[in-house]
């Protein structure tokens, strides 16, 4: 005999957000083809903003990873919710892990920032509470023209608290002057977008001639992301990351962008590995402490896996890709 | 795209096969007029509720949370928790597939095929002896492809084999994925798309009319109801119009869902598809019967490969999907061959329903104490029947409808037993190359220009 028990409808959600999203269909935003495999299916694994299921698939002509359907863009807020951690990346939520990363991340920002004037303009698109900004604020030249733009009104208010420059728009609506920007900042943020080519294509406007535009965002074609391909892979984000590249579809979405590629190459993350064990152990109904050993705010699994994923570093098959495209200079 | 100074496409039939092609072609902006003979959309892709609580599909259709997520309904379903098949022979049932082998002669014949030479097979017989071992095969599957057919095995072409893949351990793997996480993970369902640990089945919420309705949405304008196609008019080798209520509709192209040997008859001015006027579909009675109780069957499915028993196919879907009938009562259906106007397809269900129980009762003994009454669904297009007689045609037929313009889609279409998944990637498919041919001659004609 079979166990019945009659199942809900849909995957599980957080109080008040029981009603489907609104999905809209897209096709690769990389070589406009509508032509895609699927590769996993999934929900929202951290955040449980809806009832919805996912499909990520890959571009048959450029193997460009997307969510199809994807929510509108008029959900946004239900999909970012208030506790979102993008928006309250804080010492005092993740302690030891905030005071580790920002040493990181400072090194790592002010490697890219080599070679900037004094008084060099500097925008972080998509900067959250303000995090990088901050460090640049701390760590860099003190004549440099730090500004953020952030879509979200909490994000925004977050690095306003900071004393932060942060306008509230998309990059395409920012109030910055053409050919002004020396450094162009999307950390975490090209994955997040609704069309890349468009928000890179304002990106360019923006930038002086010869300046460059920094890109950190997740590894599709990573040991990890293959691990975990089929649901539980941390770089979906469900339903928040929306279009996920590797090496090659970078160069081509350079391209489409007119942009030059300066260098190409990864960094180590644990994040997505850490990610991936706790969508596995969530969706598989493991006990609460259990899935508290994977989170950003656990020293011990980020540690072990910033091991692991920089062992794969040096093979070139990190978790994360850093790009640095540049605006020709004529 | 620039699409709009085109002809329309003609689609004909708005079950899942019609209403995915008409979604894709329109969000690559080629127009389109979607023709459907009866008055709602969904086709056999639809669900039936009755008033006392029960829902009856045409035979047991799930899709799969993978075809859920990429319409956007995955909101609306509900996870089926365990599924399973079993095959009942001389009093006893064994697992399938893997229960079988450990019937020792079933594992020794079938051990002994795998090291013999094989020749190429001429027919379904000499594929499934060739395949699964002489007792496997003439115990159980020619006797089941044979009741599904309605022709001996030895009339098939081997082709009806083809589509039961997956290897012994990818079997294994994907049942034990579905213990292991409670979810009845999709094992030899889906040959369009490779079968994993998380792709399992599901089942929308209120039937599977769910599907046809997202995909209807927003296509209001296209679709003609109670419109059927009377001929579909071809000249030198190409769709020209379609005619529908004695008015000629100039088109672009013509995709089809019709059954094979009923496009052949709509097709004026070409003979490309007099062959497929020969393609037989089985017609079936699907006889659902009510009970009280649940866990009649051993599983979901339960085949029966006896010559003597009406039925060859046993499927109790509440043991999967609960929410199909109130609680207390269970639905049992009973899958019959016939042929239209034969007897079985005269009786009435009462006569139906009494037929099975009969038999029914010989398995479950007083089952019928708990009998109340049945729905029987009838349709003379439930499988294709893949005769020797016409198979190379049939093989032609799968890789071109022989005119241009012309595009035969779907399970009847295509004649093919595709279930829901694969007719919606196949479909797209086959819209991605008609979207390529339809820009082609404007390519030619800038050229020309």
């Amino acid at each position: 005999m079979i166990p019945q028990s009659p199942t809900r409808t849909g995957a599980p959600c957080r109080d008040g957000c029981g009603t489907p999203l609104s999905l809209v269909p897209v096709r690769c935003c990389v070589c406009d083809a509508d032509d895609a495999e699927p590769l996993a299916i999934g929900e929202d694994f951290e955040y449980r903003t809806s009832p919805d299921t996912f499909l990520a698939v890959r571009c048959r002509r450029c193997g460009l990873v997307y969510l199809n359907p994807r929510p509108d863009t008029r959900e946004l807020d239900r999909i970012y919710p208030p506790d979102y951690h993008a928006f309250n990346f804080s010492e005092g939520e993740f302690g030891f892990v905030y005071k580790v990363r920002r040493r990181l991340e400072a090194r790592r920002l002010l490697d890219c920032c080599a070679g900037l004037d004094a008084g060099a303009r500097i925008l972080d698109i998509g900067c959250g509470d303000g995090f990088h900004l901050d460090l640049l604020r701390e760590f860099g030249m003190p004549g440099w023209r730090l500004e953020g733009v952030d879509s979200s009104a909490r994000a925004a208010e977050a690095a306003a608290r900071r004393g932060l420059t942060v306008h509230r728009s998309f990059v395409q609506d920012c109030p910055v002057p053409p050919d002004s920007v020396d450094l162009a900042l999307m950390i975490a943020t090209i994955e997040h977008v609704d069309d890349p080519p468009g928000v890179l294509g304002a990106v360019r406007r923006l930038l002086k001639p010869g300046g460059r535009v920094v890109i950190v965002t997740d590894n599709a074609a990573s040991p990890d992301a293959r691990l975990f391909q089929g649901r539980h892979w941390g770089g979906y984000h469900f339903p928040r990351h929306w279009n996920l590249f590797n090496a090659s579809t970078l160069r081509a979405l350079a391209r489409k962008a007119a942009l030059d590629v300066d260098s190409l190459g990864g960094i180590t993350s644990p994040v997505n590995w850490v990610y991936s064990i706790r969508n596995r152990l969530v969706d598989a109904d493991a006990p609460e402490w259990l899935i508290r050993r994977f989170s950003l705010s656990t020293p011990v699994s980020l540690g072990v896996f910033t091991i692991l994923d920089s062992a794969l570093r040096l093979i070139g098959k990190s978790g994360l890709l850093r790009a640095i495209f540049r605006k020709p200079a004529a | 795209m620039g699409h709009s100074d085109r002809l329309p496409v003609a689609i004909v039939g708005a079950g899942l096969a019609g209403l995915t092609a008409a979604t894709f072609l329109r969000r690559q902006g080629v127009p389109i007029i979607l023709y459907e003979a009866g008055p709602q959309v969904a086709g056999l892709a639809s669900s039936f509720h009755d008033a006392d609580g029960f829902t009856y599909d045409f035979g047991a259709h799930f899709i799969t949370n993978r075809l859920a997520a990429a319409l956007g309904v995955g909101a609306r379903c509900r996870t089926v928790t365990s599924y399973g098949e079993r095959v009942w022979l001389k009093g006893r049932s064994y697992g399938y597939p893997l229960g079988l082998l450990s019937v020792p002669r079933f594992l020794r014949d079938g051990l002994a095929s795998r090291l013999a030479p094989k020749p190429p097979p001429e027919s379904a017989a000499d594929w499934f002896r060739a395949t699964y071992g002489t007792s496997l095969a003439d115990e159980v599957a020619i006797p089941l492809v044979e009741a599904w057919s309605g022709a001996p095995a030895s009339e098939l072409a081997p082709s009806v084999g083809e589509k039961l893949a997956n290897s012994v351990w990818k079997t294994i793997q994907l049942k034990l994925a579905s213990r292991s996480s409670g979810r009845a993970v999709a094992c030899g369902y889906s040959q369009e798309m490779p079968e994993a640990p998380e792709v399992w089945h599901v089942y929308p919420e209120g039937g599977l009319g769910l599907l046809c309705r997202r995909l209807a949405e927003g296509l209001d304008d296209a679709i003609r109801l109670n419109s059927p196609v009377d001929e579909i008019l071809v000249d030198a080798g190409r769709v020209r119009a379609v005619r529908v209520k004695g008015r000629e509709q100039p088109v672009s192209a013509v995709v089809s869902t019709a059954p094979c040997h009923v496009l052949a008859k709509l097709v004026r001015g070409s003979e490309a598809l007099l062959p497929m006027a020969r393609f037989r579909y089985r017609p079936m009675a699907f006889v659902n019967l009510r009970f009280e109780g649940r866990g009649i069957l051993p599983d979901t499915v339960l085949w029966i490969p006896d010559r003597n028993a009406p039925f060859f196919r046993l499927t109790e879907t509440p043991l999967s999907m609960p929410w199909l009938a109130p609680e207390g009562k269970t639905l049992v259906t009973a899958d019959l061959g016939c042929e239209v106007g034969d007897e079985r397809w005269r009786m009435s269900d009462e006569a139906l329903g009494a037929l099975v129980v009969d038999h029914l009762d010989l398995l479950f003994p007083r089952i019928r104490e708990r009998y109340r009454g049945c729905r029987v669904l009838r349709t003379p297009i439930a499988y294709p029947m893949y005769l020797r007689a016409y198979e190379v045609d049939r093989r032609r037929f799968e890789q071109s409808s022989g005119v241009a313009g012309l595009v035969s889609i779907g399970r009847n279409g295509q004649f093919a037993h595709a279930l829901m998944e694969d007719v919606y990637w196949r479909t797209l498919k086959s819209m991605r190359d008609l979207v390529a041919t339809l820009n082609a001659p404007r390519a030619d004609s800038r050229r020309a220009a």
